[in-house]
């Protein structure tokens, strides 16, 4: 059985159809990568699976075999399915390290204080924060900090599932670089992961199976080379020769 | 695959890391609290006069519903306006369950406590799903509908009248009434230690980081599984507790209740408490307390004035101090620390 499983999704803002009958499968233990395009549907997509901030209109969400559409996005968190956000978040009033307790304190089901704090200071390490900047205040991290605390923080949740939304964005090659490898450590921890990312590169070099959305519509999915492959693809991403010229 | 869930070992991060990183060391914070409470609890043999001593109890008084309200709004970052209904909620609880149900007064005290935890988790229902200045309309509205309940009803609740004559706490056979205040002094004292303690406790707590986390950013706190609605819930609920046991102590003092306390002057004066002490702090709301009531008592002698130079004063520090008073405190003290660590 799949670990999550997409049946016929969709969810429409108006007349617009961000996403339009989706469907598709992760295993566990593998790094699923979904390309597209921007305005593709790719964060909807991420929004409606944690429910964060809405669910879907149409179509079953099953994680491990359980539907989740319809649950509230905390619920779905405490069910093993983490995510990160696009843009660089954290709780700017905590320090590093509560930042990450929060992660795994509320991430599943209840844990002691004692094992809560290991938890957290494990998955701060874990990312490269050691413990000289448990203290420091999160809102004065850099850019790339912060990225590494709220992976940190997900990671601190112990989840099953891992939903990284474009985790290269606004990084610096050798920050990139970073992120790949911590990436795949995180996958050989045993948690499964669904990225997001636009830079086509750097999702070949971590999937396994690739998706291609656009318009909200299932575009191309399978083996990554077949994919990036697909003349629809090239023609999503460069436009047709006609067009071009 | 290698080295695939080798946990750091979590020994070696602890041993590095204190409890609380970056935060005040428990030991620390214990040892200023203890001596900055035993202080306060010196105050009766300078002050001998119950006037002075009347004055410190109503600081008291004031200091635990601003610092309450510093929990919801200051960490939570809750717009609860209808904080001071809560302490509304209190008065009243207190008056008529000690007049009308003729319970022990010490009894009451505490019932009233439960019951505004009650109102509090009531009123959370509604905004739940609000955010900002929507959350301040509801919180209002719950306000003004608690008192023209009060009005309403004012067979029981004595109305715009409001209720005297209602009874007094009372220690053994002690003598409540002939003795210099002293023991209400240390009745309302205790109440604030009790208060201040349960709310350091709270907000040094995982619950108290889940709030702020959820101030900080609702979606991304969501997402790592914290239920908006249990911790809106708690935030409220907890607030609420020492408030409206503020407000039963106040009646008992004050031995009458009045519709006085939900209006717009009360609020603002406890609000600009909060505000001036400086945010997320819980000891702030408790300094600027003092300041405030003991200034408006230095000030008495200004009349009409009182309140504009008050006000004034409160627009200067904030301008100077975002931070507060604790701001203000904090940044003369790293002054003096500076010029003491500075060789030559």
């Amino acid at each position: 059985m799949a670990l999550l499983e997409l049946d016929d999704v969709s969810k429409a803002f108006g007349s617009l159809k961000a996403v339009d009958g989706v469907s598709f499968k992760v295993e566990a233990g593998e790094i699923f990568g979904i390309a597209g395009p921007n305005g593709s549907g790719k964060s909807t997509l991420f929004n409606i699976i944690t429910g964060i901030p809405f669910g879907p209109d149409r179509g079953q969400i099953r994680f491990d075999g359980i539907a989740i559409n319809g649950k509230s996005g905390h619920a779905i968190a405490r069910l093993g399915l983490a995510r990160t956000f696009q843009r660089e978040t954290s709780f700017d009033g905590l320090t590093v390290f509560e930042n990450a307790l929060i992660g795994a304190s509320y991430g599943k089901q209840e844990k002691t204080a004692a094992t809560a704090r290991n938890a957290a200071a494990e998955a701060l390490e874990f990312v490269g924060l050691g413990s000289q900047s448990f203290g420091r205040l999160a809102g004065e991290l850099s850019v790339f900090e912060r990225k590494c605390l709220m992976l940190a923080t997900a990671v601190a949740m112990q989840p099953r599932m891992l939903l990284l939304d474009e985790p290269a964005s606004s990084l610096t090659k050798p920050e990139i670089e970073t992120s790949i490898g911590l990436i795949r450590r995180t996958a050989e921890r045993g948690i499964t992961i669904l990225l997001i990312e636009h830079v086509l590169t750097f999702l070949m070099s971590l999937s396994q199976h690739l998706l291609v959305l656009n318009n909200g519509r299932v575009l191309a999915a399978g083996d990554p080379a077949g994919v990036i492959a697909d003349p629809r693809v090239i023609e999503a991403y460069l436009g047709t020769r006609r067009s071009a010229a | 695959m290698t080295d695939t869930t080798s946990p750091i070992t979590l020994s070696h991060a602890e041993a590095a890391a204190p409890i609380a990183p970056g935060r005040t060391p428990w030991k620390h914070e214990a040892i200023g609290f203890v001596l900055g409470f035993a202080l306060l609890a010196l105050l009766p043999l300078i002050f001998g006069d119950t006037y002075a001593r009347h004055i410190l109890i109503m600081a008291f008084i004031y200091a635990i519903v601003a610092s309450n309200w510093d929990l919801s709004l200051g960490y939570g970052g809750v717009f609860n306006f209808g904080h001071l209904a809560l302490f509304g909620i209190g008065v009243y609880a207190y008056s008529l369950l000690t007049k009308l149900a003729a319970f022990d007064p010490w009894v009451a005290l505490f019932a009233s406590g439960v019951i505004a935890t009650l109102a509090a988790i009531l009123v959370t229902i509604p905004i739940l799903r609000l955010k900002g200045i929507y959350i301040i309309l509801v919180t209002f509205g719950f306000a003004q509908l608690v008192m023209q309940v009060i009005i309403s009803q004012s067979a029981i609740t004595g109305g715009t009248q409001g209720l005297v004559r209602i009874p007094g706490l009372y220690v053994f056979d002690h003598n409540m009434v002939r003795d210099g205040k002293s023991a209400y002094f240390y009745i309302a004292l205790a109440l604030l230690v009790a208060s201040t303690l349960f709310l350091r406790v709270f907000v040094r707590s995982r619950a108290g980081a889940s709030i702020v986390a959820l101030r900080d950013n609702e979606e991304y706190a969501i997402s790592r599984g914290v239920s908006i609605v249990r911790q809106r819930m708690l935030t409220l609920a907890a607030s609420a507790f020492f408030t409206g046991i503020a407000g039963a102590f106040y009646a008992a003092y004050q031995r009458n209740a009045s519709i006085d306390v939900f209006g717009m002057s009360l609020a603002t004066i406890i609000l600009s408490m909060v505000l001036l002490g400086g945010t997320s702090t819980i000891y702030g709301a408790i300094i600027a307390s003092f300041v405030l009531t003991i200034f408006a008592e230095w000030m008495a002698d200004f009349g009409a004035w009182r309140p504009m130079i008050t006000a004034v004063l409160i627009i200067g520090v904030m301008l100077a101090y975002p931070s507060g008073l604790v701001g203000m405190i904090k940044a003369s003290w790293g002054a003096v620390a500076g010029r003491i660590k500075r060789p030559g």
